[in-house]
């Protein structure tokens, strides 16, 4: 569309945003008003709630004994598995390479099994982001950066080289996002202190499984990495939200 | 804790024992929401397994995140059934050929209920009422493009095209639409609280 020019102009794109219909160009220009416009992020919460109950419309359907067993099969082991993890930070240098090691040939097995599926331009990336990640680990001055926080599950690691600046993002789990939302890596100088670069931005996968990125952000040694959500498609210049995940370097 | 006392308690309530990892919790709320979730994604894919596979998906991404559910954003109903919505929309459009199957005179079509029969669904019963009552009071012209959006999976210049208007007038119906729906589901709301929709 043109560019809006008064706020009703947005207040109408709102309710297209929540039914998933706008064009992509519509979507964009109503998701960098979004994130500054609390009318607006109100009215979309209030609209939402229309999109769950329009849902009761449907003809019901009962859902076959299969379904919740499956949900069942899914979450029984994790229950099993939620248990305080070790902690970290003296772990020999061996164990970290091994660990390190270990993620790279998780991420490796699962991105070709994708690829005995599917050779699409996806896959393609993913492995030369693991090779990139690999070729990383194997010279000096290279970081290893596990970030950690809130989201449940959700795994993330930063191979990092200074010299370079650049490195490779690991990630598993994270949590799906809103329509129109991602996610965005940064590197933060001086230990956090610093203005917070971009690195990246990327979506989740729809499904389990390891994602690998490349990207390229100034690194020095004290360098944070966080992971936000943020408005997409293109992220935003600075963070918006709190990191769901974030670490220090240590060198491997 | 089992069976029958989760069904004292709240949805909120019921999240924070997800988020403690309590599967029991779970599956009370898929009691209460699982079958509307599957009604909706079956009537967007028009497929049981692509259905089975969105709510799973749904349930699974509930049991993860449920730590993070701010209930200050909505309730857990709405989570879980515009999660639906939007993911079974985002497969409908990736599985194009199954729209091509579908005309827009069946998308737009309402069948009256079965008999609901003794189900421990008279809510849902009540809830599938109000929301077709409220969807009968719009003028036909709304209805149809919030129908053709919301389980046809069409966007804005799809259903322009499909209704042969210009697409202002598609933004201009679905956001009236929209507006007049939300109002008539918060009278109806207001009328009869249901202390297990509303948190």
């Amino acid at each position: 569309m043109d560019t809006p020019i008064n706020h009703s102009d947005y207040e109408q794109l709102a309710a297209g945003y929540v039914l998933g219909a706008l064009e992509p160009d519509d979507e964009h220009v109503f998701q960098q008003h979004l994130g500054g416009c609390p009318q607006c992020e109100a009215s979309v919460r209030e609209l939402e709630e229309v999109v769950g109950e329009l849902a009761y419309a449907a003809p019901p359907a009962d859902p076959p004994a299969t379904l919740w067993a499956s949900i069942r099969r899914e979450v029984r082991p994790e229950r099993r598995r939620t248990q305080p993890r070790p902690r970290r930070g003296v772990a020999p240098l061996l164990a970290r390479l091994a660990a390190a090691a270990a993620i790279v040939a998780v991420a490796a097995l699962s991105v070709w099994n994708l690829n005995l599926r599917d050779q699409n331009a996806s896959y393609r990336n993913q492995v030369a982001a693991l090779e990139q990640a690999a070729r990383l680990l194997n010279e000096p001055n290279t970081s290893r950066i596990a970030l950690q926080g809130s989201a449940t599950g959700a795994q993330a690691t930063v191979v990092a080289s200074s010299p370079q600046d650049r490195g490779v993002l690991i990630v598993e789990n994270l949590p799906p996002l809103q329509r129109g939302r991602v996610y965005e890596l940064w590197g933060i100088p001086e230990r956090g202190r610093g203005q917070p670069q971009k690195a990246l931005v990327f979506i989740p996968l729809r499904r389990q499984g390891v994602q690998t990125h490349e990207f390229e952000v100034p690194i020095q040694p004290g360098t944070v990495f966080a992971i936000t959500e943020e408005p997409g498609p293109v992220g935003s210049d600075a963070p918006t939200t709190k990191p769901i995940l974030a670490g220090e370097p240590q060198t491997v | 804790m089992r069976g029958k006392a989760y069904r004292g308690l709240e949805d909120g309530q019921l999240v924070q024992l997800v988020a403690e990892k309590d599967d029991g919790a779970l599956e009370a709320l898929y009691e209460r929401y699982g079958k509307v979730a599957y009604s909706l994604a079956r009537r967007i894919l028009t497929d049981e397994l692509l259905a089975q596979d969105v709510v799973q998906e749904v349930f699974l991404s509930l049991w993860r995140n449920a730590r993070r559910f701010d209930a200050g954003r909505g309730t857990v109903a709405t989570y879980l059934l515009s999660m639906t919505h939007h993911r079974a929309v985002d497969v409908v459009r990736r599985e194009e050929n199954l729209r091509r199957r579908r005309t827009s005179d069946e998308v737009l079509e309402f069948k009256a209920d079965p008999a609901p029969g003794v189900e421990a669904e008279a809510e849902a019963a009540e809830r599938r009422a109000e929301v077709r009552a409220a969807l009968g009071q719009l003028p036909p012209a709304q209805r149809e493009a919030l129908a053709l959006a919301y389980f046809g999976g069409y966007t804005q210049r799809e259903v322009a095209s499909l209704v042969g208007v210009p697409l202002g007038t598609v933004k201009t119906r679905m956001a009236a639409g929209m507006r007049k729906l939300k109002e008539a589901l918060q009278e109806a709301g207001r009328e009869e609280q249901q202390p297990w929709t509303r948190q």
